[in-house]
């Protein structure tokens, strides 16, 4: 197996986008060639990540219209769809593909133009992610899917609300220094908790925003990545894993195993504990996610999540900075590119190149793209190559 | 026609799922038959929802999950506006909501009055 390098990466500014969904893809995907100044060269493959693209967009078989779009002809291209976590398993695959030695130059772009649909049809097609008859057909959505896992924390582990709005307010407070970010305003814990309910105890403030972006990464093995930039990040580890479907059939509703599980493995392949992490980009599509994940990853203890937040071990100033890009809450969450926008923005921060923002000598990095309600969670570390 | 809540219990090693497996999540055994799973379940979490889907009348939608014992639970509308945890339900067939102007129809949640 070959090290995998990240050599170019590059995505639009989250939120609602003028260009349709092949205008953004084509953004973020040439920003990242460019990076990579691999304007002349032949790519092998492309892999791209939309989740909705069929709906929203009116658009199938999106990657190879990217390809033909970008003049990336004769490349091997094909769309990967998994819910949110479609980037990160993108991404997985097109590391599988370098690493085993079958393609040299591969571009991976996420994206998903959310916007041209109303907020009820794009609640809906996400909700449409859970179990057909033991879940959607209830008129359960993500939202309530977030709520009632906020509860079981409050009841078993003393989270409270006020724990939520600090998570807001923390990554709204990063998204203010990201300028690819969707939401730049800062907010109080006030604010959040006066903000009006969605799915009791969720208010407004505890939930991500529907957002249009794209973000891509050029990949090829570490080897040939000096021919393309001084500061090649390798991807030092993935892991991959899913869990049963319906919420309530898991082990523990509490518990997000398939983050346990590809963590575990992403750990493991990088031959780390989360001690050697120094940044870290988190799923919190709802702002319970961030600390629950956080949690089953291995950062904190099971329940402690939230004191961690109380102590300012996750802002951008503490020990352990999460969502330093502002996470799903302020970037923006446009599902099928979130999880690249993700790695970008680690990219970004591995190569110092994140000004106020910066995690200071952040040398080792962790992504956590997660899909339907915890059912299948996509792990990637990453770490300086130079 | 009477409606039961059923599961599905493993031939060979005896545990209940709901929904359905084709392959049981203790011992991967492939048969199965179908059992009711009782008439009284405890809520262990629940939401009331405000940003309600299409085809439900009116907010709040309150869901819940019920816990039947021995780790077999469901999520399903609860039909009271004032849920708490650890109170008794039990299942109830009734319209569930509309999806694309259909009537959908299914088992639901009802408190168990005290006495």
């Amino acid at each position: 197996m070959r090290d995998v390098a990240i050599i170019g990466a590059g995505m639009t500014k989250f939120g609602r986008a003028q260009g349709d969904l092949m205008d953004i893809l084509a953004e973020a995907s040439m920003r990242a060639i460019k990076d990579a100044k691999a304007e002349k060269k032949d790519f092998d493959a492309v892999y791209v990540a939309n989740m909705m693209g069929g709906v929203t967009a009116h658009q199938t078989a999106i990657a190879p219209a990217l390809v033909d779009r970008l003049n990336l002809v004769p490349a091997a291209a094909e769309c990967v769809e998994s819910g949110p976590a479609a980037s990160g398993a993108a991404l997985k695959d097109a590391f599988m593909a370098v690493a085993s030695g079958f393609y040299d130059l591969v571009l991976v772009a996420g994206g998903e133009k959310m916007t041209t649909a109303d907020t009820d049809v794009v609640t809906d097609l996400v909700a449409t992610m859970l179990h057909p008859t033991a879940e959607y057909v209830h008129g359960v959505t993500l939202p309530a899917m977030g709520a009632m896992l906020t509860r079981l924390y409050m009841e078993r582990y003393g989270l409270t609300e006020r724990h939520l709005a600090m998570v807001a307010v923390k990554n709204h407070a990063n998204g203010l220094k990201n300028p690819y970010a969707h939401i730049q305003r800062a907010c109080t814990v006030e604010g959040a908790m006066s903000s009006g309910v969605v799915a009791d105890p969720l208010r407004l403030y505890y939930v991500c925003p529907i957002s249009d972006g794209s973000a891509a990464v050029v990949l090829c093995p570490l080897e040939k990545a000096k021919e393309f930039t001084d500061k090649p990040v390798r991807i030092a580890g993935f892991g991959h894993a899913t869990d049963v479907q319906s919420v309530h059939e898991r082990e523990d509703p509490a518990v997000l195993k398939s983050v346990q599980l590809a963590s575990k493995q992403a750990f493991n392949m990088a031959g780390i504990t989360p001690k050697g992490i120094d940044v870290v980009e988190l799923h919190d599509a709802f702002e319970i996610l961030e600390i629950v994940e956080s949690e089953d990853i291995g950062f904190f203890e099971k329940g402690k999540g939230h004191l961690a937040v109380e102590k300012g071990v996750t802002a951008l100033n503490g020990k352990l900075p999460i969502n330093p890009s502002g996470g799903l809450k302020a970037r923006g969450h446009a599902v099928g590119a979130t999880g690249m926008a993700q790695i970008v923005e680690l990219v970004w921060q591995l190569r110092g190149e994140c000004g106020e923002r910066q995690v200071k000598d952040a040398k080792r990095a962790l992504a956590c793209n997660f899909g339907g309600f915890g059912n299948d969670t996509v792990i990637h570390i990453l770490e300086r190559g130079w | 026609m009477e409606h039961k809540f059923v599961g599905f219990k493993c031939k060979s090693c005896s545990r209940v799922m709901y929904p359905k497996h084709d392959r049981c999540l203790s011992c991967k055994g492939t048969e199965f038959e179908e059992v009711e799973l009782g008439d009284e379940a405890k809520l262990i979490t629940y939401t009331k929802l405000y940003a309600i889907p299409e085809g439900i009348e009116m907010p709040p939608l309150t869901l819940g999950i019920v816990d039947f014992g021995n780790n077999v639970r469901a999520l399903g509308q609860i039909t009271t506006d004032e849920p708490k945890i650890g109170m008794r339900l039990r299942p109830v067939w009734g319209k569930l909501r509309k999806i694309g102007g259909k009537e959908i129809f299914g088992f639901k949640f009802e408190p168990i009055e005290k006495g």
